[in-house]
């Protein structure tokens, strides 16, 4: 008979994997008081935390609705409570390798648009970036504010089995997520507040200031006082949630394609007293519902005009036209190349390895290794497209091969990463679970901002590698700890000196 | 502010005191039909489908007019429009269009009303408590309005949802007196002036003063939250022009027809700033003219004139008011 009551640790398998917390000889530095904290708990009181974390979460409408159920069930977006910790100096590696590459992606984007110089001196084929999909040719020649492109940036990180830090995607058109972040700390501040005394934790909660800040420094010249919207599809929109709390957290008007009009290249907002001008637009539809004059023409979300109304420097809009180009799966194994032709740098992030359909060496690879390999789509997100060889049956791969080899430029393969995982609160105890890392960059006139943590988000069903909240994936709180405790406890100490020494 | 965003405070106002004048109606015509077995259930019923206005849409789905089709049709039905569960989900889907605007309380508190509403059915409510159904209603708008009054700032959101939440109101108290002036009194015709309090026991129970009358008009009164009101300001006793002149014309009395087209009215004036007596626009003159009317008739005026006529007045007007909000300030 054990007198001890059950641990949430106990019969932790690792699995072989690179474990965020745990190595076989005990926690990590960064995660020691945490572990602590976290194997005095009992199951029973872990699991009345996450109870009072899905009540919050019920209550606030933080919910999605269930596809297929005819009653509009509703749940909680899944949040696990044990967080993922960076220490600072990871941090700090991330940081410059991100600020690094969105920079490049905005040089990309400004030449593309323009002279395209990378294209004629080689380091990137000029066949892929004219022939993407996302590839605006209408903006050619057209000029915006700062030449910023991407305001906002969602770059997707993983670890493999080595725990080395691997770009596998940047989101440039309208990356989603940044209110979770935000959500997923206030929980946790609720939850365990005790957490938070003991760890150093760097603050996020400026995200919407910093973001309003940038959107209000791009607004059209001779503008004192600019009008920033944030354009949502409406509330049946997956991502709603995010844009009423954006809107919410930085007092601007959440608006829909109804609620605004161009005349003469100007954009307006129907209010109750009136037209009222717009000048930024943090929009949050995608190029192709924007403007039924010039993308989709039955797009009822959009707003006829506005495309116009931007070109002619009369409205910003935030990310600007025509980013999908950068983050085109196909074109992202270029982008460190763009790193080294525009900032004559070394790429300091690593990304994953990748086969191109449109290279016919690699298709070739493709073809041979399916099995072996994670294949995408090139321009699909939220986890749809995509086949994980390793995972699939021989009938869903050659299914799948024949959709690769009637369009190959729409397809990528990557070798399947062993992605990092982290313990989650699963049946009354903790199991590892795959993550990945979501931090999310801001773009001023000439700064970068990066929120010092992101969206960790978990691969919930067992086994799988699949994060996307639409595929079942859940979320965590991000702590990326101070530098150290230590500076922190003595700034406070000198200002402690400072007030009593001052009288 | 938005003109869409004014739209949804309008109507969440409207249909949060919808849901709330349902779930009276309801609740007092179940326990008038429970205690007044001289009337019959089915009367009852056929009154409240009769104030709805829905009888149709009803006779089209159910076949019997019972207490489980009744609380079905009008509390659960995803296919009536007005029914309760539509009213507070169309609340919470317009609290969700401007959550931006309104403050978290309001929101969570709509999203709660919603969620809570959802563990309701039929079955729960007839076999577990009819009076705790009804009375989760009632709190869960009151608890959305005193926090609507409590956090939200004094401004356009405010004004517009309570010109929607007032100018329900003025309806529903319309359409409530109507129907049960007809329903219950065949026999009471306009030319009567205001009756004598009689002695219930020596009438035929269902003339005018009868038992089942006075118990049927202090029903009305109930089904408004008026009673207790009622009796404080008429001591002499429950006859039908009394509480035709408290619920249209009392100027204290929340809920009356007179009070609730006041506040319309200062909602409307404070949006446009408006102070001079005449109207600067058509929401102001719809409002204005049955305002005026409200603060001068006199009860007898109204019934001598036929009190039928009168209420299908108010509630023509009160939907021209609607119309004119909407195309002064709505439209989008």
């Amino acid at each position: 008979m054990q007198n001890e009551s059950p641990s949430l640790f106990d019969a932790y398998d690792r699995g072989g994997f690179y474990d965020e917390m745990l190595t076989e000889n005990g926690p990590r530095a960064h995660y020691q008081k945490l572990f602590q904290n976290l194997s005095a708990m009992s199951p029973h009181d872990f699991r009345a935390r996450t109870e009072l974390a899905d009540l919050t979460l019920m209550n606030q409408g933080i919910t999605f609705t269930v596809y297929g159920d005819e009653e509009g069930t509703e749940k909680p977006f899944p949040v696990d409570l044990v967080p993922r910790i960076i220490p600072a100096n990871e941090w700090a590696h991330l940081e410059r390798g991100l600020g690094q590459r969105v920079r490049a992606l905005n040089l990309f984007l400004h030449d593309v648009y323009h002279e395209a110089k990378i294209l004629s001196d080689g380091p990137i084929p000029r066949d892929l970036v004219v022939n993407a999909p996302n590839f605006r040719r209408n903006f050619i020649g057209a000029n915006v504010p700062g030449d910023i492109y991407i305001h906002i940036c969602g770059s997707d990180l993983i670890r493999d089995g080595d725990g080395t830090y691997r770009v596998l995607e940047d989101n440039c058109r309208t990356p989603s997520g940044v209110s979770y972040m935000l959500e997923n700390r206030l929980i946790l501040t609720r939850v365990f507040p005790g957490l938070f005394r003991e760890n150093s934790v760097r603050p996020i909660d400026d995200y919407p200031s910093v973001l309003l800040n940038n959107l209000r420094s791009f607004a059209p010249p001779g503008r004192e006082e600019p009008n920033v919207v944030l354009l949502t599809p409406g509330v049946y929109n997956s991502a709603y949630f995010e844009h009423a709390f954006l809107a919410q957290q930085m007092g601007i008007e959440l608006v829909e394609g109804r609620d605004l009009f161009v005349d003469d290249n100007m954009v307006f907002v129907k209010t109750t007293r009136g037209p009222q001008r717009v000048d930024v637009i943090y929009r949050r539809i995608d190029d192709d519902f924007l403007d039924p004059l010039v993308f989709r023409p039955e797009s009822a979300l959009g707003v006829p005009g506005i495309v116009n109304a931007y070109r002619s420097g009369n409205v910003v809009l935030a990310n600007g036209i025509g980013t999908g180009v950068a983050d085109d799966k196909a074109i992202y194994p270029f982008v460190p190349d763009m790193i080294r032709y525009y900032l004559g740098e070394e790429p300091i992030l690593e990304q994953v390895p990748t086969y191109l359909g449109w290279r016919e060496s690699d298709l070739q690879y493709m073809k041979d290794h399916a099995k072996d390999l994670v294949f995408k789509a090139t321009n699909e997100s939220g986890g749809y497209g995509m086949l994980i060889g390793p995972q699939a049956s021989p009938t869903e791969i050659s299914d799948y091969l024949n959709q690769v080899m009637a369009d190959p430029r729409n397809y990528i393969a990557q070798p399947l990463i062993a992605l990092s995982r982290s313990p989650c609160f699963v049946e009354d105890k903790f199991e590892g679970r795959h993550v990945d890392l979501r931090p999310f960059i801001l773009c001023g006139k000439d700064s970068v901002t990066i929120m010092p943590g992101g969206l960790t988000r978990v691969a919930l069903r067992k086994g799988s590698y699949v994060v996307n909240s639409s595929q079942g994936g859940g979320s965590k709180d991000t702590w990326v700890l101070g530098e150290s405790r230590n500076v922190m406890q003595q700034s406070m100490g000198s200002m402690v000196q400072r007030m009593e020494g001052g009288c | 502010m938005l003109s869409r965003h004014a739209d949804c405070a309008f109507w969440i106002g409207r249909y949060i005191e919808r849901a709330e004048a349902t779930a009276r109606m309801i609740d007092v015509h179940y326990h008038f039909g429970l205690e007044s077995p001289l009337v019959g259930r089915a009367l009852t019923w056929e009154a409240i489908l009769a104030i709805s206005g829905q009888k149709k849409k009803f006779n089209l789905r159910y076949r019997e007019i019972n207490e489980r089709n009744i609380l079905h049709f009008f509390a659960f039905d995803q296919n009536n429009s007005n029914s309760i569960l539509n009213c507070v989900r169309l609340a919470r889907e317009n609290g969700r269009a401007i959550r931006d605007q309104i403050s978290s309380e309001m929101w969570e508190s709509l999203n709660r009303y919603y969620l809570d509403y959802r563990r309701w059915n039929v079955d729960r409510v007839i076999s577990e408590s009819p009076f705790a159904f009804f009375q989760s209603v009632k709190n869960g708008s009151h608890l959305f309005q005193g926090i609507t009054n409590r956090t939200l700032m004094m401004g356009e959101t405010r004004d517009f949802h309570d010109a929607g939440r007032f100018l329900e109101r003025a309806d529903q108290t319309a359409r409530i007196l109507d129907v049960k002036y007809h329903d219950l009194l065949p026999r009471f015709t306009s030319d009567v002036s205001i009756p004598a309090p009689t002695d219930p026991a020596v009438v035929d129970p269902f003339s005018v003063g009868g038992t089942v009358d006075t118990h049927g008009w202090t029903a009305v009164l109930k089904s408004v939250g008026a009673f207790e009101a009622f009796r404080k300001t008429y001591r002499q006793g429950v006859t039908p022009a009394r509480v035709a002149e408290f619920l249209i014309l009392n100027p204290q009395f929340p809920a009356s027809v007179r009070h609730s087209i006041g506040r319309v009215e200062g909602c409307v004036r404070r949006v446009s700033g408006n102070r001079d007596l005449s109207p600067s626009n058509p929401a102001e003159r719809a409002v204005g003219r049955l305002y005026n009317d409200l603060n001068y008739l006199r009860a007898d005026e109204i019934i001598a004139s036929g009190l039928h006529e009168f209420l299908e007045t108010v509630e023509k007007r009160c939907a021209e008011i609607g119309f004119a909000i909407g195309a002064t300030y709505l439209k989008y």
